[in-house]
């Protein structure tokens, strides 16, 4: 086997070992989530073509260890029968990772494995320049480190002040974790919360005795340009806060163009927006946005 | 004069479990003063909110708040 076999073997998720003639391989997940009958399909495949382990990867990904070159075909074959998907490496779009989100998880404020999935059909292991990850928090806690992410995401409560409600205790100010609350003096006026800073927590609006602080709407943060590995950088906020699945589909649509556009092989998405700046993506998201709504 | 509870020493979870307890101690729509640190003010009102009870006045000394919570009327 050449060293282009091997690459586009690892493209296919099956990863060269350090002992010749293994493969740890690599299986599809989204969003962290496997049925029971598919964590029963791995456990006879890691017996069967493997040596009875799995590996948990730092993405929510598993993978099987210790396969030989010449079982590759049958487990693979093996595993598209019971309906286990085979993942991806190199320069393609990678797992989309998700928490449990608002199905679940009492702090969730948005579907987060239902967007996985959504974007995972859309993007997962489509060509781009260097790998590029999602990752997708269902609030403000942020389990699944978005800023980590080529894209992250986020999901957001937003708030709104009501004066006529309000008994002016300044208790969601005290709470609000990055002071961007301030109660106006009388009920007349209407911003209280300065919503360029607001990490959309929803922690004024849990604590508001009175009902003054509430619940605007939900939607999505977004941040661009985060990774990890040897150097890390967090990724940055861009556009507003986007109101539903599909706005943040169109959006990462636009942001994988962008990065097959400018991006040059071997270079992460953030060093590309250190080069082109944030406003140049987030312009043509914008653009791209109200083209096609 | 209402019954009064001080959880400015206690920390999460305490701070709602004595709450708790004080209620239990009160008749339906009856009333009880809560004094306790801004730390656990996010938590204590939510819960309280979520049991159907009221945080009727609030005050604020430094950082120290003084919650006036009426118990809801179910007694639960």
């Amino acid at each position: 086997m050449n060293e282009a076999d091997y690459k586009e073997l690892k493209k296919g998720g099956m990863m060269r070992q350090k002992e010749a003639g293994l493969f740890s391989v690599r299986l599809h997940v989204v969003g962290g989530q496997l049925t029971a009958g598919q964590l029963r399909a791995i456990e006879e495949a890691a017996d069967r073509f493997g040596r009875g382990t799995v590996h948990l990867t730092s993405r929510q990904g598993v993978e099987i260890p210790f396969v030989p070159t010449d079982s590759l075909a049958a487990l693979k074959e093996f595993l598209s029968r019971s309906g286990v998907g085979v993942g991806v490496c190199g320069p393609t779009v990678r797992t989309v990772t998700a928490c449990q989100g608002c199905r679940v998880c009492p702090s969730g404020a948005i579907d987060s494995p239902a967007l996985a999935d959504a974007v995972d059909r859309q993007f997962y292991g489509k060509p781009v320049p260097h790998k590029f990850k999602v990752g997708i928090s269902g609030c403000a806690n942020n389990c699944i480190k978005a800023e980590e992410n080529d894209i992250g995401i986020k999901g957001f409560v937003q708030p709104r002040w009501s004066g006529n409600a309000c008994t002016f205790c300044n208790i969601s100010e005290a709470v609000c974790p990055t002071k961007v609350v301030r109660i106006p003096e009388d009920s007349g006026s209407v911003e209280a919360v300065d919503l360029a800073g607001c990490i959309g927590c929803g922690d004024c609006i849990e604590a508001c005795p009175s009902g003054a602080m509430a619940e605007e709407s939900r939607g999505y943060q977004i941040f661009a340009g985060g990774k990890f590995g040897r150097i890390p950088s967090l990724g940055k906020k861009i556009l507003g806060i986007l109101r539903t699945p599909e706005e943040v589909v169109a959006a990462i649509a636009a942001v994988v163009d962008f990065f097959r556009a400018h991006g040059k092989a071997k270079e992460r998405f953030g060093a590309t927006l250190r080069r082109t700046g944030l406003p140049a993506l987030e312009i043509n998201i914008k653009e791209r946005m109200v083209r096609n709504p | 004069m209402n019954p009064s509870l001080d959880i400015t020493g206690d920390v999460c979870p305490m701070t709602f479990v004595k709450v708790k307890m004080a209620l239990q101690k009160i008749a339906p729509s009856g009333q009880l003063n809560v004094m306790l640190r801004e730390e656990a003010l996010k938590n204590v009102i939510s819960s309280l909110k979520a049991e159907g009870h009221k945080v009727i006045l609030t005050e604020r000394r430094d950082t120290v708040f003084l919650l006036e919570v009426e118990k809801n009327a179910a007694g639960a």
